[in-house]
């Protein structure tokens, strides 16, 4: 179910200028990818996302989802967004049912399913995000960690078993193990068959999890390709004032140093390097 | 869908009536008023729609604007209009309708009180767009000051204020990213009776409350932080000082209630 955006224009109408929240995108989201949409602070990239599954609609272009145009009359845009599943920044904040489960299966409810299968709906989703069904389930949600909160939420939305997972800074807020969980959930549900779009500041995680990175600037996008060919632009990307994962970091700073070191996405990789590098007698590395 | 509310909207360009004192809008606004409600004949309003179209011109507000500002009136001034042509007897019959009869008077009446509702919405909308609300508040602090003799709490009200006005967009835009969170689980605003809607709105407010209620206390904590304890002894940062501008504004006020009174002293 391959998602394809067609020179999408999204302007804002707030007196008294219009303000342009995105201009002229054509991006096409493949099944089964990693997606990674970086961009500093207003790029757009929230915008973006909001169009995935028509809760924005574009000024001018079009979004394909499966080859039809989810902006055109008569399409069945409440039936899209059980495909396309989107979980906002900070979606804790969104929590509103007595316990767990009843928040949890607000989705599969609105789904039309029958009790049984919405309660099996909720026991998988919790499975997936690691929350224990039975001790789990009659909990108020307001009484849980913030993490844990999060993960609730994010089973609210996987409970609508989304072909497409739409992630709007999943980790923003958490604490180091929380977001360690948050993101092995993310990539073992893209490994499992998710196609995830993930939205995100910190480039260590987008290091670690993303098969492609797209870049947007002022609304404009600017930058795509594979994480390698992304983050081994570094001048390009600090002139808009974003980061590169620490791994590209130390392989520069080796690089400066005189070592010969290729840039690479895991951490692990470049160890290999570093050390293929010092065995070799680190030719040129005094 | 949200954003539509223009509810005391500010318009945030320069212009000699945004420079004016709050506290000199605010008494001009309520002298306007007040004239409005003395204009008894229609040929009045004519100084009326020509104060108002200078004092539009003045805030540099696009027309459009002063007009969109009549919108949510409309159903009402309608009414206003229909009731008073129907229901008003006079001397002079104008239409016969079968047994309904359109009177001269009921006619002149009822064009008399829907623009006294249009000057007094558009005219009153100009205080709200030309002014922040902070300083609006601000004004009408210094405005109500005096009262503290007979213990109105005057600071607490327009603290009380500022933060409810301070924290309308920040909702606004908190119900609408909720209301999108929930839609994107299928959640559904817009279709179903009454009582369906209604229950539709829980996954709405729940957590719109709680949020409320989460700022608040943050609020609450940042401003005991700074060391607030109320209005006493409390210095500003803003001093309001009333200038030749003003003046100019009241003596314009001033012309019109001539304008508009002179005619029936004279006759």
């Amino acid at each position: 179910m391959p998602i394809v955006l067609e020179q999408l224009s999204h302007h804002y109408r707030s007196c008294p200028r219009v303000s342009v929240a995105l201009e002229d995108i054509s991006l096409t989201i493949h099944d089964g990818e990693l997606l990674a949409l970086i961009g500093h602070t207003g790029s757009g990239k929230s915008t973006l996302a909001q169009h995935l599954n028509g809760l924005l609609e574009p000024t001018s272009g079009r979004v394909l989802v499966d080859g039809e145009d989810i902006n055109q009359k008569g399409a069945r845009r409440r039936a899209l967004r059980f495909r396309v599943g989107l979980v906002f920044q900070y979606p804790e904040h969104q929590l509103f049912e007595e316990t767990v489960f009843k928040d949890i299966a607000f989705g599969p409810k609105n789904m039309g399913l029958t009790g049984q299968q919405v309660d099996q709906r909720v026991r998988e989703a919790m499975a997936r995000v690691g929350l224990d069904f039975e001790e789990m389930k009659d909990r108020s949600p307001f009484e849980l960690s913030g993490g844990q909160m999060r993960r609730v939420a994010l089973a609210g939305v996987l409970a609508m078993q989304p072909r497409v997972l739409v992630l709007d800074e999943p980790t923003a807020g958490l604490d180091p193990r929380a977001r360690d969980f948050l993101l092995g959930d993310i990539k073992r549900l893209n490994q499992e068959g998710t196609t995830v779009v993930m939205i995100s500041h910190a480039m260590d995680d987008v290091a670690r999890l993303a098969t492609r990175v797209a870049v947007l600037e002022k609304g404009r996008l600017v930058m795509q390709g594979s994480t390698l060919e992304v983050f081994s632009q570094q001048e390009r990307l600090a002139a808009m004032g974003l980061d590169i994962p620490d791994g590209f970091k130390l392989a520069r700073r080796l690089r400066q140093a005189g070592l010969n070191m290729a840039d690479h996405v895991h951490p692990e990789e470049i160890a290999d390097a570093l050390a293929a590098a010092i065995r070799g007698g680190g030719g040129d590395a005094a | 869908m949200l954003r539509d509310i223009t509810l005391g909207q500010y318009y945030p360009v320069d212009s000699p009536v945004h420079r004016l004192d709050p506290r000199t809008k605010v008494i001009l606004t309520f002298l306007y008023i007040i004239a409005v409600f003395l204009v008894g004949n229609l040929w009045l309003y004519l100084p009326v729609a020509a104060y108002l179209a200078f004092a539009t011109w003045m805030a540099r507000l696009p027309a459009g604007m002063m007009l969109r500002s009549l919108r949510p009136m409309r159903v009402l001034l309608v009414i206003t209009f229909v009731l008073n042509l129907f229901f008003f007897s006079g001397a002079q019959e104008l239409v016969r309708i079968g047994s309904i009869v359109i009177w001269r008077e009921g006619l002149l009446n009822a064009l008399i009180f829907t623009f006294r509702l249009i000057f007094l919405v558009t005219g009153s909308s100009i205080l709200t767009l030309t002014t922040a609300p902070v300083t609006l508040t601000d004004g009408l602090e210094r405005l109500a000051s005096p009262l503290r003799i007979i213990r109105f709490p005057a600071h607490e009200m327009a603290m009380m204020m500022t933060i409810a006005l301070r924290f309308i967009p920040t909702l606004i835009e908190e119900a609408d990213k909720i209301m999108k969170a929930q839609t994107a689980r299928g959640a559904d605003f817009e279709t179903g009776n009454l009582m369906a809607r209604a229950r539709a709105m829980i996954p709405l407010l729940v957590p719109l409350f709680i949020s409320a209620f989460r700022r608040a206390g943050d609020l609450a904590m940042a401003m005991e932080a700074r060391c607030y304890r109320g209005g006493e002894g409390r210095t500003r940062l803003h001093q309001l000082k009333y200038g030749r501008r003003d003046a100019l504004a009241l003596l314009s006020m001033l012309a019109l209630y001539l304008m508009i009174l002179l005619p029936g002293w004279l006759a």
